[in-house]
């Protein structure tokens, strides 16, 4: 059981509360917990229930507002809410089971609850996981008395594509409008009239759009707010579960996969204290049906004469070793950033044992330069200060990361944000060269950063370069020494550093070949990078691992269906360097990707496992340390910090001319792109709109105004997009989502049409 | 009977007017105990407060000096204190601040000042309720003659209110003042630790603080001589139903409803005899006709049943159908309940049900034993006293006026039939919650 | 509206938390659209730097908000416990009879709104009836055409 949540008081409080015990008497019964601890927490320590419905330690204060938790402290005349109580020593508690005044006002808690309360059970998604049944089951009347008509009204609402809003079964526990305003703060969600007819309520008809507004349906405690993609599918019961992990985004949240039949159905939070705490941003949660896309490519094709020709896996697998054998020594491996290690590592050592090649194109570069600053991503809460260098979007590129922030915002934290939209404006580009200067000893910001105890660096952007510059400054700030302190790298891919570990582990030598006899590209998000494209035009042969072909299939010779993360065994090393294990769901329309490339392994002369556990055993001796799979458990730990060590700076990048206009191009990858989901219509609307921001001087200059359509030109590139005007951006740099910058150069004019 | 004394002190000098003039007030002695008090200190004012022992007249009745008390100094507050008027009076039966206002504005600005000083607040936020427009006009202009003339070295900021009940319960005041929905707050913690803004905040009612320039003018001592023992001092009892002269009337604790109804109100109108009286305003427990000679204060009324609250005492006469009152005022409380606790969100609502299905006649015995047991359900359960108000008063209407819901029950109809002085009586949740008008009704 | 804008942000600099002024930026906003109209909680939200789904929120809460269209006066007549025990109900059905309309309605040239109100505070000389936030009292049914002419003169 995870620690007591502690009631109040900033995180120096908290901490030193938790080394103070007191003394509660529950029922009879003493625990000792620590000072602060809510009676809730405390009951549960010793195995007592007191039932709650508004009550959720993650939403801030709680509010005591339905009253189920009631409980009879003696020497107070009135009952209490337990959810608002600290324990305090000595105290003596009585909840249902020793009270009777308790118990009779739980069972008239349920009574009241469902006194309007539609009979919907049967046709009720929640049934069978809803705490409303289990409450009334235990603590409720057995019957009604309700002889009146009971309130009706219209359901379900769409209040999103993805959310059904029944305001009949909804019992005012404010959850959900607590976590849109108190957690993810877009205030989108909130309570509306007063009384009994208060109900929730987005503006007008507009749905619930935000990155994280699927938390709701996990929080309601009853059938009012339901995903519609899960809506009618079974009964929770006849899930089959599997503990994973996301592999969308380099948080790596913790996920239970819910499947049937073969096929995911939900996937749901599983709480990692230090990683998500319980939170998942819409993409992970939402994205799922993309794996039974009728794209989706479920059998090896071949390029034929006019198009891609279906392939039986013997016939391809032939061609795939007719490809190896033709190109040995010419070999060049693409990888995605989306792979396991172990996947990484099998095709790793195909291409560098069986063809003899060590040309490999990573996502991105890596080091374990920020080893000594390692810091669980839950640090941020308690952190004073925060520097964020952000070329890129937290929210874009690392969603939960933002969610963080805002926590640690609300308990004080003072957050500095680096970059063209930041509290500090600097161009895209120069976060290395801001890192240098605030490393600097006379440098203002820096000297408040050393002056405080608990600061965290975090790098969202590109120019990493693995995250060196950002150890460079760290070290110059001592943040190694300071508990609590740290660097985070937000790479742009979920296991960027993972798959570079296992290329590594896969061979020693250097052979870098001229020609490319064989390109062979593992991920969607390789097929897609244009880096990728222009070498497989230059390659005499290509092969494509992805799960759509509307990348791949425009230059690969033969393309392979590969599994998704959902369906995937294996282990990925998330931005913190924490290495977690997915659990695949049960089946998968396609082949494992293990069980054919050990067959080709085979005959290429290279031993391979068969299957994931054994390959990770080899992958974790030869580079891991010797880490074992079971070691990693449910929840896994955070690896210790490495000791510091002085490294060479490197000399930041300077930022290449503009060329083709006046104003720089910012493209960035919003979160909402991409393969995942593209293939989910039901995401649709949160799709990046067709925008370009621009700063309020740059556009008064232009005469553009907030909404209007204008052309964004480069170099003989067009694109009609509509007006954003963003107060906080850089003065000459515009900003356009990627997919809707098509082929634009880095440098743009924007006018009016 | 002999003439009780009944000392001017909240309404002094304004008994013919008013004294909404700067130079009106002063005439009449104004602002000298703001002189007073600014040399006497903030531990010698917070002594005599203590001493006078005033309790809170908006309706809790808790002892001003205690809750100062709760406070931290100056010195230890982490924050910035604040002192909060409540000005939200909306009591079924309550209009008394409303006349404190209106006729002596100045006297609640110097005792926000006096008060002020004396917790060291650095500013007040005078919480109005909105639909008193011309007396939030009237305070305004009063204001403003102050700041000009020097007055107000703790800034008042006057916010309206916009139209909530429940913001008169201080910690939904509080929420409202925020910005947010009018909400109460689980206390603890109170409002003296975390208040306003998060900051130790003093709230009280405009009558607590407009009687502070007297408490420093007299004394605490002698203002504790006034009244009875535990309940000190003068009120501005609020007279109103079925009586000759309805009225605010300044009368010392200890006074009894007689006098308030026969001699200052003139008796029960039209020469009928007296039926019940509510002591506190609706949220009070009623009282039978016999109570009559009761003194009002508030240990007396609490003995009896019921409670002083905020001492507005609403006279019935004996054509009052005392099930369709109960139904009215059910239909208040379920209207003005915020939702945010499940007894009172769904408890008034069943009541309002419950209730009503025995005034129109269509109620058998157990429906009444279920509106007792709904009553006892609520009690004791919710988060603020709304729900708690409307099921101890409905109680009280059975208990005290049981022959006349047997009758509905037996008889099927309203024994008064058209005569009620209630008859044909109707309430906002009648066109709210049968979709009509006002707050958005359900889709 | 950029002056409304101004106003508002003037108002909410008045207090420590810019958030408390999202009562007298409604009110003001009522003022001049007449209601709040979903554009009108679109120009709070957008001064105060809060979402339209938050004003609306609040702005349901308040009985002094409009939401829905209301005439240009609005009519709130007592009928809680003391205005009641005087012949509150016949005021109001002198009213109703009067306008034409029942009580929660508007009259159909868009005049009057007629409304059925909790305790207005004028309790010892009932029946209390606001008008425009302007209370009348005591208001007897017989008073009540003259205060319809009234209020039909303009």
């Amino acid at each position: 059981m995870s620690a007591p949540e502690l009631v109040g008081g900033s995180a120096a409080d908290r901490e030193r509360r938790a080394h103070e015990l007191i003394t509660v008497t529950i029922d009879g019964r003493r625990v000792q917990v620590p000072k602060g601890t809510g009676l809730v927490e405390a009951a549960a320590a010793v195995g007592i229930e007191i039932p709650v419905f508004c009550y959720e330690p993650r939403l801030g204060s709680a509010i005591g507002a339905c009253r189920m938790c009631l409980v009879e402290i003696e020497g107070l005349p009135k009952l209490q809410t337990g959810c608002t109580t600290p324990a305090a020593d000595g105290m003596v508690v009585h909840t249902g089971a020793s009270s009777e005044a308790v118990a009779e006002a739980q069972n008239a808690t349920i009574e009241f609850l469902l006194l309007n309360h539609p009979l919907d059970c049967p046709v009720c998604d929640k049934g069978g996981e809803c705490p409303l049944q289990d409450l009334s089951f235990r603590y409720g009347p057995g019957t009604t008395r309700m002889t009146f008509h009971k309130r009706s009204l219209e359901k379900p609402i769409p209040i999103s594509p993805t959310i059904a809003l029944d305001r009949e079964r909804c019992i005012m526990c404010f959850r959900c409008t607590r976590f849109s305003q108190e957690v993810a703060e877009d205030e989108e969600l909130s309570a509306v009239n007063r009384g009994a007819l208060s109900m929730i309520a987005t503006f007008e008809d507009e749905p619930y759009r935000g990155p994280f507004s699927g938390n709701v349906v996990e929080l309601c405690p009853v059938g009012a707010l339901t995903s519609t993609q899960y809506r009618f599918k079974a009964r929770p019961w006849e899930y089959e579960r599997a503990a994973s992990v996301c592999g969308l985004c380099p948080v790596g949240c913790n996920v239970t996969v819910q499947s049937r039949e073969g096929r995911v159905e939900r996937v749901l939070s599983r709480n990692h204290p230090e990683v998500d705490r319980g939170w998942l941003c819409d993409k992970g949660r939402f994205s799922y049906p993309h794996l039974y896309s009728e794209e989706r490519i479920l059998a090896p094709r071949r390029r034929g004469v006019r198009e891609l020709e279906q392939l039986g896996w013997e016939q391809a697998l032939d061609e795939l070793e007719g490809m190896f054998e033709r190109a040995r020594g010419e070999v060049v491996l693409a990888l995605s950033g989306t792979e396991t290690l172990e996947l990484a590592y099998a095709l790793a050592k195909i291409v560098r044992q069986g063809a003899g090649s060590d040309r490999i194109v990573l996502p991105e570069p890596v080091s374990d330069a920020l080893d000594p600053f390692r810091v669980p991503i839950s640090a941020l809460a308690a952190a004073e200060e925060i520097l964020v260098f952000e070329d890129c979007p937290v929210l874009d590129r690392a969603p939960l990361i933002e969610l963080w922030l805002k926590q640690a915002r609300r308990n004080g934290a003072r957050i500095t944000r680096i970059g063209p939209s930041g509290d500090l404006q600097r161009a895209y580009g120069e976060a290395a060269l801001a890192c240098r200067e605030l490393a600097g000893k006379d440098n203002a910001l820096g000297k408040r950063m050393r002056a405080a105890e608990r600061v965290i660096l975090l790098w969202s952007g590109g120019g990493a370069a693995g995250g060196v510059h950002l150890a460079a400054l760290a070290q110059a700030l001592g943040l190694d020494e300071k508990d609590g302190s740290g660097a985070l790298l937000l790479p742009a891919s979920p296991n960027a550093h993972g798959v570079g570990e296992a290329w590594a582990a896969a061979g020693e030598e250097n052979r870098q070949p001229k020609q490319i006899g064989l390109l062979f590209v593992s991920g969607d998000e390789a097929a897609s990078d244009p880096q990728v494209r222009r070498l497989a035009e230059h390659a005499r042969a290509t092969v494509a691992l992805t799960l759509f072909a509307s990348d791949s299939g425009e230059w690969a010779d033969l393309v392979l269906p590969a599994t998704g993360y959902l369906e995937r065994n294996g282990t990925m090393r998330n931005l913190e360097g924490r290495l977690q294990r997915l659990r695949g769901a049960t089946g998968s329309p396609v082949r494992s990707e293990l069980s054919w490339l050990v067959e080709l392994a085979g005959r290429l002369g290279v031993e391979l496992p068969g299957n994931e556990a054994a390959l990770f055993a080899e992958l974790s001796a030869k580079a891991l340390g010797g880490v074992s799979l079971a070691s990693l458990g449910d929840r896994a730990p955070l690896p210790p910090r490495s000791e510091a060590k002085t490294f060479a700076i490197v000399e930041p990048e300077a930022p290449p001319t503009l060329l083709g206009g006046p104003l720089e191009l910012i493209r960035y990858r919003a979160l909402f792109s991409g393969p995942a989901v593209e293939h989910v219509p039901e995401l649709a609307f949160q799709r990046p709109p067709t925008e370009v921001e621009i700063s309020p001087e740059d556009a008064d200059r232009r005469g553009i105004s907030d909404g209007d359509e204008v052309v964004v030109r480069s170099n003989g590139t067009r694109v009609t997009l509509r007006t954003r005007i963003n107060v906080a951006l850089l003065p000459g740099a515009v900003r356009v989502a990627a997919e809707h910058c098509s082929e634009l150069a880095r440098g743009v004019e924007v006018s009016r049409p | 009977m002999a003439e009780r004394k009944r000392p001017s002190l909240v309404l002094a000098g304004a008994e013919q007017g008013n004294l909404r003039a700067l130079e009106d007030y002063r005439r009449a002695g104004g602002y000298a105990s703001l002189e007073k008090a600014q040399k006497m200190g903030p531990t010698a004012v917070l002594e005599e407060i203590e001493k006078a022992a005033i309790r809170g007249r908006g309706g809790a009745g808790f002892p001003m000096g205690q809750k100062a008390s709760f406070l931290p100094s100056p010195e230890q507050a982490t924050a910035p204190i604040y002192l909060v008027v409540n000005a939200d009076e909306s009591e079924p039966g309550a209009f008394k601040d409303r006349e404190i206002i209106d006729r002596v504005p100045h006297r609640l600005i110097e005792g926000v000042q006096i008060a002020a000083l004396a917790i060291g607040a650095e500013r007040c936020f005078l919480y109005i309720r909105g639909e008193y427009l011309s007396e939030y006009e009237v305070l305004s202009a009063a204001l403003a003659e102050a700041e000009a003339a020097g007055l107000v070295s703790v800034p008042i900021l006057i916010h309206r209110g916009a139209g909530a009940y429940i913001c008169g319960e201080e910690t939904a005041l509080l929420e409202s003042l925020e910005g947010k929905r009018g909400q109460p707050r689980s206390k603890p913690p109170f409002p003296a630790i975390i208040g306003l803004y998060d900051s130790p905040t003093l709230i009280n009612n405009v009558e607590t603080i407009a009687t502070v320039p007297k408490i420093i003018e007299l004394g605490g001592e002698a203002y504790a001589e006034i009244g009875v023992e535990d309940s000190t001092g003068t009120r501005l009892f609020s007279l109103s139903g079925d009586v000759v002269r309805g009225g605010n009337y300044e009368l010392p604790h200890g006074a009894t409803f007689r006098e308030l109804i026969e001699a200052c109100g003139g008796g029960v109108a039209g020469g009928r005899k007296l039926k019940a009286i509510i002591p506190g305003g609706s949220s009070s427990p009623v009282l039978p006709a016999d109570q009559i000679d009761l003194s009002m204060d508030f240990d007396s009324i609490q003995k009896a049943g019921s409670f002083l609250g905020s001492a507005s005492v609403i006279v019935i006469d004996d054509r009052a159908c005392m099930v369709q009152l109960a139904l009215r005022l059910t239909q208040f409380y379920m209207n003005e309940s915020c939702g945010k606790c499940t007894p009172c969100r769904e408890g008034t609502r069943w009541l309002e049900l419950i209730l009503r299905k025995i005034e129109e006649g269509r109620a058998s015995r157990a429906e009444l034993d279920l509106l007792l047991d709904v009553c006892d359900r609520i009690l004791g359960k919710c988060l603020c006293p709304l729900g708690d108000s409307n099921a101890m008063i409905v109680a009280s209407y059975v208990k005290h006026f049981h022959g006349e819901f047997e009758a509905h029950i037996k008889h099927h109809s309203c024994p008064f039939g058209e005569t009620s002085s209630l008859a044909g009586l109707r309430s906002p949740v009648d066109e709210i919650y049968r979709g009509r008008v006002g707050q958005e009704a359900a889709l | 509206m950029a002056e409304l804008r101004a106003e508002i942000q003037a108002i909410a600099g008045r207090y420590p938390d810019r958030k408390s002024a999202v009562i007298p930026a409604l009110r003001l906003v009522q003022e001049r659209y007449g209601h709040l109209p979903p554009e009108a909680l679109r120009e709070v939200a957008s001064a105060l730097g809060t979402t339209p789904a938050y004003c609306r929120g609040i702005a349901s809460f308040y009985d002094m908000f409009h939401l829905a269209p209301v005439g240009e006066h609005v009519v709130d007549v007592c009928t809680n416990a003391s205005c009641a025990l005087v012949g509150a109900a016949q005021v109001l059905q002198a009213f109703e009879r009067e306008l034409g309309i029942t009580a929660g309605e508007t009259t159909p040239d868009g005049l009057i709104t007629l409304r059925n109100a909790e305790c207005l505070g004028g309790c010892g000389s009932g029946t209390v009836v606001s008008i425009d936030e302007r209370y009348r009292q005591p208001v007897r049914p017989e008073d009540v055409p003259a205060i319809v002419e009234e209020l039909r003169r303009g």
